[in-house]
């Protein structure tokens, strides 16, 4: 076991250096740099900008060394904590990403929450009650959860929220309490604006999730360790609850590897739209205005996360599922 | 010796008066506020009576210059306030916070809102010849931290930052530049500074008075301490190293943006300055204790105490809008937002005005005279092609369908408003004539078509035009729609190819461009006296001739020599207004240029005279009813002083109990 651990821990050293590679190259492919785009926005406001001050600034910034250099300059810097410099703030990337990171947990692991809370007991009743009304029902309204698209249902809740709670559009709190030590108002303020954001965000999550565990729990109910359990007479609620139920729950372990960077992505689009002080939309602003060292460096915490999950759910589900083997190994 | 009054008012509305007219060349003039003369008791301003009170800052007379600015409230609708109260708009990026510089608007030099250029921060100023400009600073003038504001000031810039090869490699900026001669600078006492050229320089006031401003001063006090001249080389080497810059050049650069405004710790002379770092979502601007404007009740200006920017998505700013989120608005809202704002207004406490635009079109299309492709430039620099463009575009359905009938069809040219509209330049080949179009298409040869009608160019391929857009707002790809539609009537199919800004710039810089579309001219109601460089080659980001524009732009170094006659007669043109200092000669050399313009249809405008909605809380007082929201000249708010704005005291007192 703790052989295979680290054997996967040193696979992922290639795995991340060639990520950064591949991270690096897409931040480069659109044509032009970070004061390109500068320069463009500032010229559709109607402002000018010198060129010659462009070359200057284009040294300062480092865009005259060679792409290689670049990458290196980047790449070493990462590997001693120092995720390089974001021009659109002037800082180093570490202070502009702190300050989401824990916003952007909190709206991720609420949505989470809420997905599970709403599209366990649904799947586990649509499994059981199979092709009854209440299962065509659920059904079709976490289907029509699943399509209505995210970020329409964001804008029509943030409508009627205003109209009939009085709650500021968008954000996660009350625009005094920004930037302002927490308090209980504050925490007030920001429940009041995370249910909008996390019943869009789950809607979508939570049908997707009701059709899996009812997929999953099906498989296991026609199977005989079932049937054999309601023959001997144990409770109906425990034989789902105690044994496919568990099974059934695989998938969901599996799923962690995914989830993990999720949680720190937020959902860009519903919190672009939203304006959620989360990272989503700032990981999207950045590739918009190539701050390549603040979206290369987004994208590398992303994959780190990804990799690592997908380690956890692995051991997870090796302790989980006895079935479950590891190591190839000769079978005994 | 003649003066001036700066606070005339304007016979032709708000047209660009006539700033530096010389009668005779020996003529100096000065420009001063007339009003200054009697200075009122002084108020403490209740925000910072506590400071004052604990001795962290002197007493109001003692901030205040010597000389300070008194503005009078004659026009009809404004009245003098009280200082209170925190005044909330929007933003959509942390960087927009440079705003706070255009709106707070003070400026050495000033336009004021008839659009003459006034002294600001200076109490005074002379120009002799149009070439020799003396500045006289006010006495006892300080920066927003308590440190004097002198010629030091000036000379640091001059000497120090513009002539220093680390800090500026690439010289002095353009507006201190007469044909590449620098000025002679000199600072004739502590309050007085002196820029003399050889020739006239009619770019220098108006810089100064830019949005955003040529800056010939800057806090010296401060950033000494980032010159490799003045600091000491290892507290400087360290503060480089930390800030992780490459060199001292780099930080100075990065601590000394005046106009980012992002620097907390940088002095400046704004009426309100920035108290929050970067990141945040909210930003809070402060009242400048030592700001030079007071108002005539003894007041010291700005009115608002605080100015607070939140940052929110640039899509949901209209909503936020709609849901009274701020108290002034006009970024980020367009006229299609209007009919929503205006159902707003019912629900909530704020008005909803329609202010002008000054822009030549509020959409345009350039055909790229600079097209790589050989056939195709051949077409597009043939007029009898770009005329038939024109006339083959139903402006006055597009008024109908897109702008509500409230828009003014015709050309890219002057407005109205200014003194040298004459109605052809509007109308040249700006009707809707689809059997002249086809005519003037038959008469260049292009008579083949294919089955879908459409023309086929000289070299057999079909007539596909692609215009560029940057393809941010649906207005742009609604006009073309419509274009489209009449355009294929004259045998010209219409393809829109939607792209990033930055794509779409450098596609027409490079001449892959066909024809793109963007707003018209910036400033379309000069007078004789505003510079004609907007309408000859004189920039590369000129979409209709960007290489042309480069080459000016860069002395003949780069870009391409213009080889069509009536761009050459443009940039001859130009070239003459520069060295004339004869209004009459000028206004005869801008007809010329103007009248070139509406036979050549170097650009093609479709409407012009769009409102632009702008949203005040009904608690602020002074926000004109009508303005005119441009970017320069006008700094957005700026023009009609920010600093004046006031909180009735209903609002004032919930702004303090908070």
């Amino acid at each position: 076991m703790i052989r295979y651990v680290i054997q996967r821990l040193l696979i992922m050293i290639p795995t991340l250096i060639a990520i950064s590679a591949i991270v690096f190259i897409l931040i480069q492919l659109p044509p032009g740099d970070y004061l390109d785009s500068y320069i463009a926005e500032l010229q559709s406001q109607g402002e000018k900008v010198d060129p010659k001050k462009i070359k200057f600034l284009r040294e300062q910034y480092g865009f005259d060394k060679p792409l290689i250099e670049q990458y290196f300059v980047w790449a070493i810097g990462m590997l001693q904590g120092d995720f390089g410099y974001s021009f659109e703030y002037g800082l180093p990337v570490t202070d502009v990403v702190g300050d989401r990171v824990f916003l952007t947990f909190l709206v991720s692991v609420t949505t989470i929450a809420f997905a599970w809370i709403v599209s366990f007991p649904i799947g586990v009743y649509s499994a059981t009650h199979q092709y009854s009304w209440g299962d065509y029902g659920l059904t079709f309204l976490g289907f029509l959860g699943l399509a209505t698209p995210n970020f329409l249902l964001a804008l029509v809740l943030l409508y009627f929220a205003n109209v009939v709670f009085g709650t500021s559009i968008g954000g996660l709190m009350d625009p005094e309490y920004i930037d302002q030590p927490w308090s209980f108002d504050k925490v007030l303020s920001v429940l009041e604006h995370l249910w909008i954001p996390v019943v869009v965000i789950g809607t979508a999550g939570t049908a997707e999730m009701i059709r899996r565990v009812r997929a999953n729990l099906l498989d296991e109910l026609q199977k005989q360790y079932v049937i054999t359990a309601r023959a001997k007479g144990l409770a109906p609620t425990k034989v789902i609850l105690k044994y496919p139920l568990r099974v059934a729950l695989n998938f969901f372990v599996s799923d962690v590897g995914s989830l993990l960077p999720g949680v720190i992505s937020g959902s860009a689009i519903v919190s672009v739209v939203l304006s959620l002080p989360t990272t989503g939309p700032m990981l999207l602003e950045s590739l918009r205005s190539q701050d390549m060292y603040l979206a290369g460096s987004f994208l590398m915490l992303l994959a780190t996360l990804t990799v690592i999950g997908v380690l956890i759910s692995d051991l997870a589900l090796a302790a989980l599922d006895p079935r479950i083997r590891l190591e190839g190994g000769i079978t005994r | 010796m003649a003066s001036c009054d700066s606070r005339r008012r304007s016979a032709s509305g708000f047209a660009l008066r006539a700033l530096l007219t010389f009668s005779s060349i020996a003529a100096v003039f000065t420009y001063a506020n007339l009003a200054s003369a009697a200075k009122p008791q002084m108020v403490e301003t209740p925000f910072l009576a506590p400071a004052v009170e604990r001795g962290e800052l002197p007493p109001v007379s003692d901030r205040i210059p010597d000389v300070p600015s008194i503005v009078r409230f004659d026009q009809p609708g404004r009245s003098a306030g009280k200082p209170g109260g925190d005044l909330e708009t929007l933003m959509a990026k942390p960087k927009d916070v440079r705003l706070m510089t255009v709106y707070g608007y003070a400026r050495l030099v000033a336009y004021d809102e008839d659009f003459n250029l006034v002294p600001d921060l200076l109490e005074r100023f002379e120009i002799k010849e149009g070439r020799i400009f003396t500045l006289h600073l006010r006495p006892g003038h300080k920066w927003s931290d308590g440190a004097p504001f002198t010629a030091e000031d000036f000379r640091y810039f001059w000497e120090d930052m513009s002539l220093n090869e680390a800090l500026a490699p690439f010289g002095p900026p353009k507006p201190l530049l007469v044909d590449g001669e620098r000025p002679k600078f000199e600072v004739i006492d502590e309050t007085t500074v002196r820029f003399s050229w050889s020739q006239p320089n009619t770019a220098f006031l108006p810089a100064l008075a830019g949005a955003a401003p040529l800056w010939i001063y800057r806090p010296s006090h401060y950033l000494k301490q980032f010159h490799a001249a003045y600091a000491d080389p290892k507290t400087l080497k360290a503060m480089v190293k930390e800030t992780r810059q490459r060199n001292w050049a780099g930080l100075h650069h990065r601590r000394d943006r005046q106009y980012r405004f992002d620097n907390p710790v940088l002095p400046t002379l704004q009426p309100w300055y920035n108290t929050t770092d970067l990141p945040a979502e909210r930003f809070i601007f402060v009242r400048n204790p030592f700001y030079h404007r007071i108002d005539e009740n003894g007041h010291q200006l700005p009115y608002v105490d605080r100015v607070i920017i939140k940052i929110a998505d640039a899509k949901i700013i209209p909503a936020k809008t709609g849901a009274s989120e701020t108290d002034l608005q006009a970024r980020y809202i367009r006229f299609d937002h209007f009919t929503f704002l205006k159902r707003a207004e019912k629900r909530h406490n704020f008005d909803v005005r329609l202010w002008r635009t000054i822009k030549g079109a509020q959409v345009a299309l350039y055909p790229n005279l600079n097209n790589r492709d050989p056939v195709w430039r051949e077409v597009l620099r043939d007029v009898r092609f770009r005329r038939a463009l024109s006339l083959a575009i139903d402006r006055h359905e597009i008024n109908q369908v897109i702008y509500y009938g409230l828009a003014r069809e015709g050309n890219n040219s002057v407005l109205e408003e200014s003194p040298l509209f004459r109605p052809e330049y509007r109308n040249g080949w700006a009707s809707f004539d689809l059997e002249k179009a086809n005519q003037l298409l038959d008469e260049m040869g292009l008579t083949e078509r294919d089955d879908r009608g459409v023309r086929l160019l000289p070299d057999g391929r079909p007539m596909e035009l692609i215009i560029d857009t940057a393809g941010e707002s649906t207005e742009e790809t609604d006009v073309l729609e419509l274009i489209s539609d009449s355009w294929l009537k004259a045998g010209v199919k219409l393809y829109s190819r939607p792209s990033q800004r930055e794509v779409f710039r450098n596609r027409v810089y490079a001449g892959e461009s066909l024809l793109s579309i963007w707003s018209g001219l910036s400033n379309a109601v000069p007078n004789a006296d505003t510079s004609p460089a907007e309408f000859a080659p004189t920039e590369q980001d000129q979409l209709q001739w960007s290489k042309f524009g480069k080459y000016y732009q860069t002395s003949g170094q780069s870009g391409v020599k213009p080889d069509i006659q009536g761009v050459v007669d443009l940039a001859t043109l130009h070239d003459a207004w520069r060295h004339t200092n004869d209004t009459e000669e000028r206004a005869r050399i801008w007809h010329e240029i103007l009248k070139l313009h509406s036979e050549q249809i170097f650009t093609i405008g479709v409407v012009n005279g769009v409102q632009r909605p702008v949203v005040v809380n009904n608690e602020l007082k002074n926000v004109p009813e009508v303005g005119v929201y441009n970017w320069d000249p006008g700094a957005a708010f700026g023009v009609y002083k920010p600093d004046t704005f006031w909180f009735t005291e209903a609002r004032r007192k919930r702004d303090q109990s908070q």
